[in-house]
């Protein structure tokens, strides 16, 4: 680890903790949040399931509880708040210096020091407030940025066996498959990754199963309530409001029509970048995060995390100003408007539904502004002409 | 299923019907037969058997007053009778297995309560075997003809209806009339112990012994799906071993309870008309809707139990109903008085001389403590004789202190006793007259062994909390078992839940969570298919008092699943509370009113629109990226000019222009 970077990652723990230790309130004010907890990534189903199992009840009987079983394993073994508070600002930490490592991979073509992206990721509020609100999203985006660092340094086991945990946590994912096998280079390398990733999967699974007392019920609390739209809540995604305004006979059909849109753009993506891969990947973290049942705002914050990495792509941006009104629009107004139609009763549904399309036009514009100016270098051949007028046919 | 509850009920009627006219064919006839026939309200002194009035009415007439300038008293004595001229001859009684009693207790505050209980029991069956098996006689009598095909169907052992309204207000009444056992929570509550193979088997026979009862009662029992429906474990066992008609198969306890069900007329009718009485003799003719659901507080019940000889070859079915009905007296009587609602005149207030008082001023005294009032100005209606099928005669008591005097009139006269107690065996018209110089002077009702609230904490539609206050303010610790059955859209956090210590807890004594509360069940929700169940045992020390309090979020729900008056809010059933130690006491909290978010509910196509067109534009726009070639302005401008459309046109029309011309030219 290079001194910048080491001072970057310690600052990193050090913000983490100061906020979580200085306002012990904030953890639940933001596991109440809309933006930064849904039924399947908030810290309080959690602490549910972690009861559940010390008191002896069956886990996914029912109630609250869709975290796979193993975090719930997992998070049972840390008791101390303190600790879980280390354990959060830790795992933080880590995609922050990962980051870093993914910057320094890419030294050829980017010029700025690979620290910048680990400093911006380390203070970015999006970041910073769903480590404190200890969503488990942070855990799925760990192994993610695992797999896609190892990818590059070529590590083939280390990188299957991330993104097969990734998958495991929170399904979706597993579709980063794709672009992330597009990294390796040779074929027998995705071969074993593929067969690494199924393994890793089948053993998550089994430890699972014994976990859960010899029962498959967790299969469909964590999985399948999650492809089927189980639980209605609002958050920032596309599919809640659409859902709770649905006509009863034709959910079961949208429903599939969104878990098709999800994966709808995941290969297409993967084979048009299959000369950058790992823009390729970002990009479809990117689609995940716009198209997903359960976004929050700790998904796109770690999207944004990996912006300073397009650095050279810049340039070529044509609707920067615009994505970013969009964003902030989304972000300062959706606990406004939440508040409003949820405490106050002064508006209605409606208000926080506008913020969703915001929000959704905002990432949407972020990805496919990125996409055309990852378009617009390869018809430059790295090196950037500004002044070239070109469109598309 | 609804159409068999309505079948059902058809039937009955039909079968009533039927019944009627029989009755009036023999009575026609004159045929000697040794059955007691029910007065007709009319004739009220003309079909009278000997023996009813030939006995004396009271066995204490020691004690009888004057209480009217306009009737004379009546020192009851052996050649004091009413003439009677029986028109049917019976040669012997012929009891019935049917009781009924009246209790009058004045309450604290001139409330007045008034406990309805009506016995009945089925004829013997044997259990297993059809109708034509057993030699003696299969028929109806007194036990409601509705009910026997029903339990026998649904194999229902035990069956309990609660139809309550009200507030008990229970720091200053006291205990609940029957120590809570025979009433609900607001609403309807239902349970029964039903034997079954399988629990699925017993859920099938419950919901058409809910159906076949929604039907019976108008009531929307039928609104008890698997969502509402708990098996509860160790709240409303039943007291002792009930009979299993087939060994193979095993008892289920189902409970359910319809907490924004409002009680009121059409379920008192059909009740009524359950008694062999219809309401027309007896006790029963006081029950008026409009009297009864104008009150603080009433609860109808309805328990049948399945009672086997020790043998158990035979059994039969027992039937207890109770209406408990608490009134405030003043206010029924002002209605009565006033029954459009109206300013008491100026002259009539009674206003606090020793205060300030002139014509803009007054200062009310409290309320009067001297009053004089009788049965029928608070039922509006007179006791029409006794019940005349049992020879159990009416029985009615006024439970009170030495303060209070009660007379019962028959006609013109009035009559007291000793105890207060009246046998009612004329068919003559009877009235209850109370009279006290001190209403503040009642008898006490032991003070309830346990004091429990819940209320819901937290503001906002997305979440809340619930807290339950329990407060033992007796020196010996009491002994509950807490059972609560919450809807599947409030996601219960069970790991929230605390214990915070009241005022008089000792801090250090160590009043903790694990000490008071052991044995806890709990069966999470399961979306639109179980509601949250938790029973837990908790033993709350002497003279504390301390609060349970969990979170929960609250669902969104689908747009048609809401009612349709969605912004009302959501009725929570209310918590029992089953009194183990010191003494056996079952209590209920209040229900709680649940707001949920809403979506707005004009918006279907809108949403639809909006979200289709957004994903739509999305999906194209990165769709154009991908798919489309990138060139620069001229190549494309070149491209345009030579396959666009324009180009195209452009090439067609001059295709056209030539060979017109080639054609003309």
């Amino acid at each position: 680890m290079e001194t910048p970077e080491r001072w970057v990652v310690l600052v990193c723990v050090a913000v983490r903790m100061i906020v979580s230790l200085s306002f012990p309130q904030l953890q639940q004010q933001l596991d109440k949040s809309v933006e930064f907890s849904t039924p399947f990534t908030s810290y309080r189903s959690l602490r549910e399931g972690v009861y559940m199992l010390k008191q002896g009840f069956e886990l996914y009987n029912g109630g609250v509880i869709h975290h796979s079983p193993l975090l719930v394993v997992l998070m049972s073994l840390i008791e101390p708040e303190f600790l879980v508070s280390l354990l959060y600002a830790c795992l933080d930490a880590l995609i922050a210096y990962q980051l870093a490592c993914i910057a320094r991979c890419f030294s050829k073509s980017i010029t700025i020091p690979a620290w910048i992206p680990c400093l911006l990721y380390s203070l970015n509020p999006l970041a910073l407030l769903s480590c404190v609100s200890r969503s488990s999203v942070i855990f799925t985006n760990v192994c993610i940025s695992t797999a896609v660092l190892h990818a590059l340094q070529g590590n083939v086991l280390v990188a299957s066996v991330a993104i097969a945990t990734a998958g495991y946590l929170s399904l979706y994912p597993l579709l980063l498959v794709f672009p992330l096998f597009a990294i390796f280079e040779t074929r027998s390398s995705r071969v074993k990754a593929a067969a690494i990733t199924s393994f890793t999967v089948a053993v998550l699974l089994t430890l699972s199963y014994t976990a859960c007392g010899n029962n498959w019920a967790f299969l469909d609390a964590t999985y399948g309530s999650l492809v089927r739209f189980d639980k209605l809540f609002p958050n920032l995604g596309l599919w809640w409001y659409f859902f709770a305004e649905m006509f009863d006979a034709y959910v079961p059909f949208f429903k599939a029509v969104f878990n098709i849109v999800v994966v709808s753009f995941i290969a297409p993506l993967t084979v048009r970048f299959y000369r950058q891969p790992c823009y390729a990947f970002v990009l479809c973290v990117g689609w995940i995060t716009l198209t997903k049942p359960y976004p929050t705002l700790g998904d796109a914050g770690f999207l944004l995390g990996f912006l300073p990495l397009f650095h050279p792509l810049f340039g070529y941006l044509r609707y920067s100003a615009l994505s970013c009104l969009l964003f902030l629009h989304a972000v300062v107004l959706s606990p406004i408007f939440y508040h409003l139609w949820v405490d106050l009763g002064s508006g209605n549904s409606n208000f926080f539904y506008a913020i969703t399309l915001v929000y959704a036009l905002a990432i949407a514009s972020i990805v496919a502004d990125l996409c055309w100016a990852m378009l617009r270098f390869e018809y430059d051949h790295g090196k950037p002409n500004y002044q070239l007028k070109v469109t598309q046919i | 299923m609804k159409g068999i509850g309505i079948a059902l009920f058809l039937s009955w009627l039909l079968s009533l019907a039927i019944c009627d006219t029989e009755v009036a064919e023999s009575s026609a006839l004159e045929i000697d037969q040794d059955i007691v026939l029910p007065n007709d309200d009319d004739a009220p002194s003309s079909t009278v058997v000997d023996s009813c009035v030939l006995d004396v009415p009271y066995d204490a007439y020691s004690g009888s007053t004057v209480v009217d300038d306009q009737s004379s008293v009546k020192n009851v004595d052996e050649n004091t009778n009413v003439e009677i001229s029986p028109s049917i001859d019976v040669k012997e009684e012929i009891s019935y297995p049917y009781e009924e009693k009246l209790m009058i207790k004045p309450l604290p505050n001139n409330y007045l309560l008034t406990s309805f209980s009506f016995r009945m029991d089925s004829e013997e069956f044997m259990p297993g075997k059809s109708a034509l098996d057993y030699d003696g006689y299969g028929h109806y009598t007194v036990f409601p003809m509705a009910f026997k095909p029903m339990m026998d169907r649904t194999a229902t052992r035990q069956l309990h209806l609660r139809f309550t309204r009200g507030f008990w207000d229970s720091e200053s009444w006291g205990r609940l009339p029957h120590d809570g056992f025979k009433s609900g929570g607001s609403g309807v509550e239902l349970w029964a112990i039903i034997e079954a193979e399988s629990d699925d088997q017993a859920y099938k026979q419950w919901k058409i012994l809910a159906n076949s009862l929604s039907g019976l009662f108008c009531a929307s029992i039928n609104f008890i799906d698997t969502s509402k429906t708990t098996y509860p474990v160790k709240s409303f066992q039943p007291d002792g071993q009930l009979p299993l008609f087939d060994d193979t198969k095993k008892l289920f306890l189902v409970r359910a309870a319809l907490a924004n069900e409002p009680v009121c007329t059409e379920n008192l009718t059909p009740f009524v008309k359950l008694f062999p009485t219809k309401g027309r003799s007896g006790i029963s003719t006081l029950l008026d809707g409009h009297k009864v659901f104008d009150s603080s507080w009433h609860s109808l019940s309805i328990d049948i139990t399945t009672e086997c000889s020790a043998s158990g070859e035979t059994c039969k079915y027992q039937m207890e109903a109770l209406v408990d009905v608490v009134m405030n007296v003043p206010n029924v009587l002002a209605r009565n008085e006033r029954p459009i609602p109206k300013p008491v005149a100026g002259d009539k207030l009674r206003c606090d001389l020793s205060k300030p008082f002139d014509a803009f001023q007054c200062f009310p005294l409290p309320e009067e403590t001297k009053v004089s009032y009788s049965l029928s100005k608070i039922y509006g209606k007179q006791i029409l004789g006794s019940n005349e099928i049992s020879n159990h005669p009416s029985h009615v008591c006024v439970d009170a202190t030495d303060d209070w005097t009660a007379y019962i009139k028959i006609d013109d006269t009035y009559f007291s006793t000793d105890d207060n107690c009246f046998e009612l065996k004329s068919s003559l018209n009877h009235d209850v007259y109370l009279e006290s110089e001190n209403t503040s002077s009642v008898i006490r009702y032991e003070s309830a062994p346990l004091y429990v609230s819940r209320s819901l904490t937290g503001y906002g539609q997305d979440r809340g909390g619930l807290r339950t206050v329990f407060k033992n303010p007796h020196s010996n610790p009491v002994k509950a078992v807490y059972f609560e059955s919450l809807p599947w859209f409030m996601r219960v956090y069970l790991s929230t839940l605390k214990l915070e210590p009241g005022e008089n807890c000792d801090g250090d004594g160590g009043i903790s969570l694990e000490r008071v509360m052991n044995s806890t069940y709990y069966l999470p929700a399961v979306d639109r298919a179980r509601p949250t169940h938790l029973e837990y045992v908790i033993t709350v020390p002497a003279n504390t008092s301390f609060a349970i309090s969990y979170q929960f979020d609250k669902s969104l729900l689908q747009y048609a699943e809401y009612p349709p008056d969605a912004n009302h809010g959501f009725e929570i059933e209310s918590a029992v509370i089953t009194i183990i130690e010191p003494s056996e006491y079952q209590m209920r909290t209040a229900t709680l009113l649940l707001l949920l978010s809403t979506p707005d509910f004009s918006m279907p196509y809108n949403v639809i629109i909006l979200t289709s067109t957004v994903i739509g534009l999305i999906f194209g726009t990165l769709f154009n990226l991908i798919m489309k070639r990138v060139v620069s302005m001229q190549l494309a401008d070149r491209v345009q000019a030579t396959s666009g459309i324009k180009y195209k046109i452009k090439m067609l029309k001059q295709k056209l222009l030539s060979k017109v011309k080639r054609l003309t030219g």
